[in-house]
C-alpha cells in the first residue's frame, strides 16, 4: 500500500500522455480499419479517404477530375466515397465508440483528501490529515467494461462498413437512374417529333382538303399530349439527377456534370451463383455486426452480473500528522451485495441478448430470401431486356420497315406508318425501363455478395413501367 | 371425225349460210381481204374450238358413246399476274379449271376427285340435268369428302355457255379460285360461223398485298380483278382478225360485283346467256356488257378497225392492282411540307399520291415483297397504268402469224401527239385560256 499513491500518479501521468495521443489520431485509425475491412475482401474499390478535421471543408482532389468527364457508373461511387458527407459523419461516429472504449479503459482516479484542523487549545498543534481514497470496484471492472465497449467499437466499424457498401450502391443506382431518364426523356421526345409529324401531315391533308376537322384536331390533342410527355420526362431527369446529386454531395458548379453513355446492353458473362447464399451471408455486415451487438450484450450481461455480486469495494490511506508524528493508516470499504446485486441489469441485458439473437436469425433468413429474390430478379430482368434487345425490338422495326412497304403500296396512310415508329420509340422505352431494372438488380446483388441486403431498391417484377405516349392508340384510327 | 359429226358439219355448213340471210348479216371475211377457211374448226358445222386465255380445255375420252373426263379438285400455286402468287384451290392444278367443251347432245360422265382439305361437290351451273346430277351439297348428293372420288354422268341437252364450281362451301371454295367455264357447242349451229371463240370468266379476289392466300371472308374490298384469273399485266391479249366474226363468253363467278366488261374499237351484240341463245331480233348493238354475278353472257363481234384495243371491266376499281382503298386523299397536299417532317424519323418515307396515283406503278418503290400494287404493264407509248380486268384486243390483218406480244404499227400521222404550234394559232387556240 505503501507506494500505491506513487505508482498511481506516475499511471495516470502516462495515461494522460496516452489519450491525448488517441484524440487527435482516431479518425484516420477508424477509416484506416475499415477500409482494412474491405481490403481483406479484395474491394479496394470501395476505400474510403475522409480528410484531416482541419481539411474538413476541402474537396478531395480526384473529384474535380471525376467531374470533368462524362459520368460513368464507377466514377459516381468513387464521387460518393470521397464527398458524401453523411459517409464522412459516419466515419465520425466511430470516433464516438471509440472514445467510449478509451474511456472504458482508463483507471479510476484516487480522490486525496487535505485536512488542517486547529484545535481552541492553542497548546495544541495545527493537526493535518491526509487521506486516499481509490474505488477498487471499478479498478476491478475495467477489463469488463472496456470489453464491453471494444465489441461495440466493433459493432460500429461493421455498420459504418455497411454505411460505406450502402453509399456506393446508392450512387451506382442512382447514376442507373440517370441514365435510364435521359434515355427516357430521348424517346419521349422522338415519340412527339412523330406526332408532330403526324400533325404536319394533318394540317397538309386538311389545307388541301383531304381530312376534316375532326382529324386534325385528334392529331393536334396527341401532339400536345406528348407534349407533356416530354415535360414529365424532363422533370424525371432532373429529379434523377438531383439525387445523384445528393448521393454524390454536390452542389453548385459540381452539379454541371454530363452523362453520355446509355445503359450498356445486359452483361453476357454468367453469373455468381455458386453457394450464393452462403457466401452472402459469410459477407453480411449486417449478420456481423448483429453478432457484434450480441457480443455487446453478452458482455453487458457479464458485466451487469461481476458488478452486481462484487461487493463494492474502495481502498483509502490515511495519514494523520498531530504536531509530532504522523500517524499512518488504510482502510477497505465494503459494500454488501445484499439488495442490488444489479438483478434489473442482467434481466435488460439477457434480454437484448435474446432479441438480438433472434433478429439475427430472422436476418439470415431475410438475407437468403433476398439473395434468391435478387438473383431471380437479375435473371429474370436480363432475359427480358436480352429478349427485347434480340427479339422484340427487331420485329417492332420488322413491322415499322413492312408498315413502310405497306405505305408505299398505297394500303396505309401516313398515319399508320407514324404509329408503327410510335411502337418501336414505346419498345424502346420498355427496354430501357427493363435495362433500368436489369441493373439495379445486378447492383442489388453485388452488394449482398458484398455484405448489404437492406434498403435494395429492386422495386416491384415485371413492371416495365412506361405507358403509351399520350394520345397514342386511336389517333392513327381517327385519320383512316 | 366420225362420220357422225362430218353429218353435223354438212348440215351445220347449211344452216349457216341461212341463218346468214336470214340475220341480213354481212358474211364474215366481207370487208377483209380473203382468207382460209378456220384451222380449228373440230365442232359440227365447222365450229371452231374455244381458246381460253390463259388457260387450258379439259381433255375428254370417247368410250362408248360417253365423253369422260376427270376433275381433280386440289390446292395450287397460282400466279395472278408476274410479282403476284396466290395459295388457291381450282381444278387440275389450275384456276379457272379446264374449259370443258362438249356438243349438245353429249353424254357425259366427269369423275371428280376431292383433293381439298375439305368437301367439295361440283355444280353444273346452268345446265339443265337430272337432279340428282346437281351438285348441291345435301340437297342433290352427299359431299364429296377429302380423297374421295364421285362420279356425275348426264347428257348435254341444251347448247350454251354455262360454269361449274362447288355447292360446298362456295363463299371459300370459290374465293380460293374454284371455277371454270362450260361451252356445249350447238349440234346444228345458227347464224354466221365464228372465226374466233374466247372463253373468259371473270373474278374478284381480296389479297393483302404481301399475302399469298386470297381471302373468303372479304366481301366488299376486292383489290384482285381478273380474267381467267390473270390480273393484267398477267392477261393474255386475244389476237383477232380484221373482218373476222369473234365470239367472246365471259362467265362471273365472283362473289359480290357485276362486271361491264367495255370493247374499244369496235360494237358487237350480244347473242347469248347461259338461259340460252337471244333472238336475233332482239340484239342490238353495245359497246358495255354487263356480265353478273353467277351468269353468262356471249357476244360477237366484226372488229373492222386493226389496232391493240382496250378491252376491260369499266368499274374504275376493277382495273387496279391491289389498290388500298384505307386511306386519306393525298391529291392536293403540299409533299415537301409533310416529307420535312417524317423524314426525320424514317429516311425512306416518301408522300406519294399528292399528284395523282397514275404514275405510282413506275415509281419504282420498294413494296412488300408478293404483291403488285398499281403495278401496270408496258405499252408501246409507256407504262400502261391499268392492272386487273383489263386485256388487249389485238386486231391484225395476220392473226395467225401475227406475234401476240407485238404493238400494232401506226400508220404515219395517226397517233395523237403534242399540238403544233403553227397549228394551235391558225386554229384559235390558245392554251392559257381562262375560265371561271
Ligand atoms: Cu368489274
Amino acid at each position: 500500500m505503501k507506494t500505491t499513491p506513487f505508482f498511481s500518479f506516475s499511471a495516470l501521468a502516462l495515461l494522460f500522455g496516452l489519450s491525448a495521443g488517441c484524440a487527435s489520431s482516431t479518425l484516420a485509425t477508424d477509416v484506416r480499419e475499415v477500409d482494412d475491412v474491405f481490403k481483406a475482401r479484395n474491394r479496394r474499390d470501395l476505400a474510403v479517404s475522409v480528410p484531416d478535421e482541419e481539411d474538413w471543408e476541402k474537396t478531395a482532389a480526384e473529384v474535380p477530375k471525376l467531374l470533368a468527364k462524362p459520368l460513368d457508373a464507377d466514377a459516381a461511387v468513387r464521387i460518393a466515397l470521397a464527398h458524401n458527407r453523411d459517409l464522412r459523419a459516419a466515419f465520425y461516429e466511430i470516433g464516438i465508440a471509440r472514445g467510449q472504449f478509451v474511456q472504458a479503459g482508463l483507471l479510476p482516479n484516487p480522490e486525496i483528501e487535505f485536512e488542517l484542523r486547529r484545535s481552541t487549545d492553542p497548546a495544541q498543534p495545527l493537526q493535518a490529515d491526509i487521506g486516499l481514497e481509490y474505488d477498487i470496484s471499478a479498478l476491478l471492472l475495467i477489463p469488463l467494461r472496456k470489453g464491453v465497449a471494444e465489441a461495440e467499437l466493433s459493432a460500429e466499424r461493421l455498420r459504418v462498413a455497411g454505411e460505406v457498401l450502402d453509399t456506393a450502391y446508392r450512387a451506382r443506382t442512382a447514376f442507373y437512374t440517370v441514365q435510364a431518364r435521359r434515355q427516357e426523356l430521348d424517346l419521349r421526345a422522338r415519340a412527339l417529333t412523330a406526332f408532330q409529324a403526324g400533325y404536319a401531315a394533318a394540317e397538309e391533308l386538311n389545307r388541301a382538303g383531304n381530312i376534316p376537322d375532326v382529324d386534325l384536331a385528334t392529331q393536334r390533342a396527341a401532339v400536345e399530349s406528348a407534349r407533356i410527355d416530354v415535360a414529365e420526362a424532363e422533370n424525371l431527369l432532373l429529379d434523377a439527377r438531383e439525387s445523384l446529386n445528393a448521393t454524390l454531395g454536390l452542389s453548385g458548379e459540381q452539379t454541371r456534370w454530363t452523362v453520355e453513355a446509355p445503359l450498356a446492353d445486359p452483361s453476357t458473362e454468367a453469373l455468381p451463383t455458386e453457394q450464393l447464399e452462403k457466401r452472402a451471408v459469410e459477407a453480411s455486415f449486417e449478420l456481423a455486426e448483429l453478432e457484434a451487438r450480441m457480443q455487446v450484450s453478452s458482455r453487458r450481461v457479464g458485466l451487469a452480473r461481476t458488478e452486481g455480486n462484487l461487493p463494492h469495494l474502495s481502498g483509502g490511506f490515511h495519514g494523520e500528522h498531530d504536531g509530532f508524528s504522523w500517524e499512518l493508516g488504510g482502510h477497505v470499504t465494503v459494500g454488501l451485495p445484499v439488495f442490488n446485486r444489479n438483478q434489473g441489469r442482467v434481466i435488460s441485458a439477457r434480454s437484448e441478448l435474446g432479441a438480438q439473437r433472434e433478429r439475427y436469425a430472422a436476418t439470415a433468413t431475410a438475407l437468403r430470401a433476398t439473395v434468391r429474390s435478387a438473383l431471380n430478379r437479375v435473371e429474370s430482368t436480363g432475359r427480358r431486356a436480352q429478349h427485347y434487345r434480340q427479339v422484340v425490338l427487331p420485329a417492332r422495326e420488322k413491322a415499322l420497315a413492312e408498315t413502310l412497304l405497306q405505305y408505299n403500296a398505297m394500303q396505309v396512310s401516313v398515319f399508320q406508318v407514324l404509329d408503327s415508329q410510335r411502337q418501336v420509340t414505346q419498345t424502346g422505352m420498355a427496354y430501357v425501363e427493363t435495362l433500368l431494372a436489369y441493373w439495379n438488380a445486378r447492383a442489388a446483388l453485388d452488394q449482398i455478395i458484398a455484405g448489404r441486403h437492406r434498403g435494395l431498391g429492386l422495386g416491384p417484377a415485371g413492371a416495365s413501367g412506361t405507358s403509351m405516349p399520350s394520345g397514342g392508340g386511336g389517333s392513327a384510327e381517327a385519320v383512316h | 371425225m366420225d362420220r357422225r359429226k362430218f353429218v353435223q358439219f354438212g348440215v351445220a355448213a347449211g344452216g349457216a349460210l341461212l341463218a346468214n340471210s336470214a340475220l341480213g348479216q354481212q358474211k364474215p371475211g366481207a370487208q377483209g381481204p380473203a382468207r382460209p377457211a378456220p384451222k380449228r374448226a373440230v365442232f359440227p358445222g365447222g365450229q371452231v374450238a374455244v381458246t381460253t386465255p390463259n388457260g387450258v380445255t379439259l381433255p375428254l375420252k370417247e368410250k362408248d358413246g360417253v365423253k369422260i373426263g376427270h376433275l381433280v379438285a386440289m390446292p395450287i400455286k397460282h400466279t395472278f399476274a408476274p410479282g403476284l402468287e396466290g395459295d388457291c384451290w381450282g381444278y387440275n392444278g389450275r384456276t379457272p379449271g379446264p374449259t370443258i367443251e362438249v356438243v349438245e347432245g353429249d353424254r357425259v360422265r366427269f369423275y371428280v376427285t376431292n383433293k381439298l382439305p375439305e368437301p367439295t361437290t361440283v355444280h353444273w351451273h346452268g345446265v339443265i340435268l337430272p337432279n340428282g346430277m346437281d351438285g348441291v351439297a345435301g340437297l342433290n348428293q352427299r359431299v364429296i369428302k377429302t380423297g374421295e372420288t364421285f362420279v356425275y354422268e348426264f347428257t348435254f341437252n341444251h347448247p350454251g355457255t354455262f360454269m361449274y364450281h362447288p355447292h360446298f362451301d362456295e363463299m371459300t371454295q370459290m374465293a380460293l379460285g374454284m371455277m371454270g367455264m362450260i361451252v356445249v357447242h350447238p349440234k346444228r349451229p345458227k347464224g354466221p360461223p365464228v372465226d374466233r371463240d374466247f372463253v373468259l370468266m371473270t373474278h374478284e379476289w381480296r389479297i393483302e398485298p404481301g399475302a399469298r392466300r386470297p381471302d373468303p371472308n372479304e366481301m366488299t374490298d376486292f383489290n384482285v380483278l381478273t380474267f381467267n384469273s390473270k390480273a393484267f399485266p398477267g392477261t393474255d391479249p386475244l389476237v383477232v382478225g380484221r373482218g373476222e366474226r369473234v365470239r367472246i363468253r365471259f362467265g362471273n363467278l365472283s362473289a359480290m360485283d357485276h362486271h361491264p366488261i367495255h370493247f374499244h374499237g369496235l360494237t358487237f351484240e350480244l347473242t347469248g346467256t347461259d338461259g340460252g341463245e337471244i333472238p336475233a331480233a332482239q340484239r342490238h348493238p353495245e359497246t358495255t356488257v354487263l356480265v353478273p354475278v353467277g351468269s353468262t353472257r356471249v357476244i360477237e363481234f366484226v372488229p373492222n378497225e386493226p389496232g391493240d384495243w382496250a378491252m376491260h371491266c369499266h368499274m374504275t376499281h376493277h382495273v387496279m392492282n391491289q389498290m388500298g382503298h384505307g386511306m386519306p386523299v393525298m391529291v392536293g397536299a403540299n409533299a415537301q411540307k409533310i416529307d420535312a417532317k417524317v423524314q426525320g424519323l424514317l429516311p425512306g418515307y416518301m408522300t406519294m399520291g399528292h399528284a395523282g396515283m397514275g404514275d405510282m406503278a413506275e415509281m419504282g418503290m420498294p413494296v412488300p415483297k408478293n404483291s403488285i400494287p398499281m403495278v401496270g404493264g408496258p405499252g408501246p407509248f409507256g407504262s400502261i397504268d391499268m392492272g386487273g380486268m383489263f386485256t388487249i384486243l389485238k386486231v391484225r390483218d395476220n392473226p395467225d402469224t401475227a406475234d401476240p406480244k407485238g404493238w400494232y404499227q401506226h400508220p404515219k400521222g395517226t397517233v395523237a401527239d403534242r399540238a403544233d404550234e403553227a397549228l394551235m394559232k391558225a386554229d384559235g387556240i390558245d392554251p392559257d385560256a381562262k375560265f371561271g
